[in-house]
């Protein structure tokens, strides 16, 4: 999906006010929480559901719940191997690495 | 300039849900120290100890085995629910110096995601305003909010799911056909199952009984039953799979929900006219007020519900069957006690504001698509309706809202203090996670606090407790003291003493310390605090 000049501005003005607002009512560790909580709940999996057809918005929040459940487990099962923080690392990449392969798979 | 239409209504979308976040947010925005009742200290202290140890574990560490060892039915001694959810609060936390924030603030976000979903399904369903004024309302959910501030963390975020697998089946269902048909809708349903179950296994049950009820309005409407074998066969091996996944923690679900439930009293025929139950029952552990629709909801809610229940009935358009089905699920697993099955009964209470907030106010706007009139006063109606539910909300529902959640745990004698945090974290970093702590000092109604210092210093023992009040060792005391306290660490807290108002446990630790511990190793002594170790 391509995302629109405008559109582009509309998702830097909603993460500005977001962190901002973050920053205000709980501080720094609070705008940081917020900005780990758009990373590692919302990006990859969008970034898998991008390669099927729903509208944004189901793939925003679709995203997030199943964020919830899909990346925790990899990183839990992970995490009682290795290092807990490499672990979430290494669940973000396989998560990016899945979204690339089903788009690939299904460009073909 | 002009802007799109999509893009206000997402910027009113979250103009509301960062209002419904910093209420929610109101107990550690300026106390920025934990709390909430004991299931608060389960869920804090698991997703704390992943991020602080930087691993996660199968097996529970000594200081939570210790209080839940046998929680899990099927594998005792490891984690009683699926992982994720407090694995979820660790990623936040695993990065950061602070220990309170990263945790409360993702927990405070998955417990007001219900507020997403709602708002999402009924956008897609019955358009933006009504949407945004469900959102507006549930923001104020006492229903909500109260088992969120207690520390029913995972159920709070699992009710979310209810409405998006709810209709993610509609979709296939509605769009189904033999030359076309959109089976993400039933994929991504199965994920979303699985998960359901896995963040708390109630919810799962909810959504269950949704499906089936749901598929029976539609098959009667529509005359229709989707079934494709390919599509059931994939969206079976999705939820299979993620099933599967942590199968210590499934088999405890399997093991809990099948026992034996012994029930003192037998419900009666009159239960079926009733969503709530009788406080009496409860008393102790739930306020009454949970149980009022009055206090919950606000009662001039209830002609509009009514109203907004008959209208659908009346309607039934495939969209008003949708939520008629959550309506009718949610009575049937409310009343599920009937069949002998009581297990988290009143919890199911809490997902009540879900469907009756959309229903509330989507009646005035059913009844102004009822009347025939120009299409321009339908739109005046339209927004004068908004005004209305957004003037009541503020005056019914919000001040009660607000008080809770600003005044939440607001008490030093409920949230540890500096000096018991700086203990704490002191018994973490020098002590072994096998050696016993003993707390001597908090009286019965500061208990509480004993909880989280173990939590907070991942150390516990048996008698990691409020040792001097417990009766069960009045008569033998001199004998405990003597044998079982050896090689103990023996925490000795004065720091709540200003708070006490009877001085005579004060008195009591000083003469315990005094003649037990004055020949014993002195580790700590800050802020009127004492570690001793205890040894011959």
């Amino acid at each position: 999906m391509s995302l629109s000049k405008e559109d582009l501005k509309l998702i830097g003005i909603i993460a500005a006010i977001v962190l901002i607002f973050f920053y205000i009512i709980l501080g720094f560790s609070g705008m940081l929480s917020a900005l780990g909580i758009i990373l590692i709940f919302i990006v990859p999996v969008y970034y898998i559901l991008d390669n099927f057809e729903l509208d944004t918005d189901e793939k925003l929040v679709f995203a997030f719940f199943i964020s919830a459940g899909i990346f925790p487990s990899i990183s839990y099962w992970l995490g009682t191997l290795i290092s807990f923080k490499l672990a979430i690392l290494i669940t973000f990449v396989i998560l990016l690495v899945i979204g690339f392969l089903i788009g690939k798979f299904k460009k073909k | 300039m002009k802007i799109k239409k999509s893009y206000l209504e997402i910027l009113a979308f979250l103009a509301v849900y960062l209002f419904a976040v910093y209420m929610w947010t109101l107990p550690f925005q300026d106390n920025k120290i934990p709390y909430g009742e004991f299931d608060a200290i389960s869920h804090w202290e698991i997703a704390d100890s992943f991020a602080q140890m930087d691993k996660t574990y199968v097996y529970l560490p000594p200081f939570i085995d210790y209080s839940y060892g046998t929680d899990n039915r099927f594998k005792p001694h490891t984690l009683w629910y699926h992982p994720p959810f407090h694995t979820d609060l660790a990623m936040i936390s695993a990065f950061f110096n602070d220990r309170m924030v990263p945790i409360y603030l993702t927990n405070a976000i998955f417990a007001s995601s219900i507020l997403i979903s709602v708002f999402f399904v009924i956008r897609k369903l019955f358009g933006f305003l009504p949407a945004l004024l469900s959102e507006f309302m549930l923001t104020f959910s006492m229903r909500d909010i109260w088992p969120y501030l207690w520390g029913q963390w995972p159920e709070r975020f699992a009710y979310a799911f209810i409405p998006l697998i709810l209709y993610c089946f509609y979709m296939y269902f509605t769009t189904y056909s033999k030359e076309n048909s959109k089976p993400i809708y039933l994929y991504i349903m199965a994920i979303l199952l699985a998960i359901n179950m896995m963040i708390h296994p109630l919810a799962i049950f909810h959504s269950l009984v949704g499906i089936f009820v749901l598929g029976i309005f539609l098959i009667i409407k529509l005359r229709k039953i989707p079934f494709n074998l390919k599509h059931i066969g994939i969206a079976l091996i999705f939820f299979i799979i993620l099933f599967a996944i942590f199968p210590y923690q499934t088999g405890n679900i399997f093991k809990t929900f099948t026992r034996e439930q012994s029930t003192e009293s037998k419900p009666t025929f009159s239960r079926l006219f009733k969503w709530s139950f009788n406080p009496e029952d409860y008393a102790g552990s739930v306020p009454a007020g949970y149980f009022s629709f009055k206090e919950m909801h606000g009662l001039w809610t209830l002609p509009f519900l009514l109203i907004g229940i008959l209208a659908l009935a009346i309607r039934r358009q495939n969209r008003d069957l949708f939520l008629l089905a959550w309506l009718v699920s949610l009575y049937l697993v409310l009343h599920r006690d009937i069949i002998g099955k009581t297990e988290l009964l009143h919890r199911s209470l809490s997902a009540t504001a879900h469907i009756f907030v959309p229903i509330t106010v989507l009646s005035l706007f059913i009844i102004i698509s009822f009347i025939k009139i120009p299409k321009i006063y339908k739109l005046f109606f339209k927004y004068g309706v908004a005004v209305l539910i957004v003037a009541l909300t503020l005056a019914y529902n919000m001040p009660l809202a607000y008080s809770t959640l600003n005044e939440a745990y607001d008490s030093p004698i409920i949230r540890l203090n500096a000096e018991q945090i700086e203990v704490s974290e002191w018994l973490k970093d020098n002590i072994d996670e096998n050696q016993n702590v003993s707390i001597i000092g908090p009286p019965a109604q500061i208990m509480q606090k004993v909880w989280w210092m173990a939590s907070y210093s991942h150390r516990v023992s048996l008698f990691f407790e409020g040792f001097m009040t417990w009766k069960i060792f009045e008569e033998n005391r001199e004998e405990v003291v003597k044998y079982h306290l050896l090689n103990d660490y023996i925490v000795v807290d004065y720091s709540d003493i200003s708070l006490l108002s009877d001085r005579s446990f004060v008195e009591q630790w000083q003469e315990f310390e005094k003649q037990n511990l004055a020949n014993h190793t002195l580790l700590y002594n800050k802020d009127n605090i004492r570690v001793y170790k205890y040894e011959p």
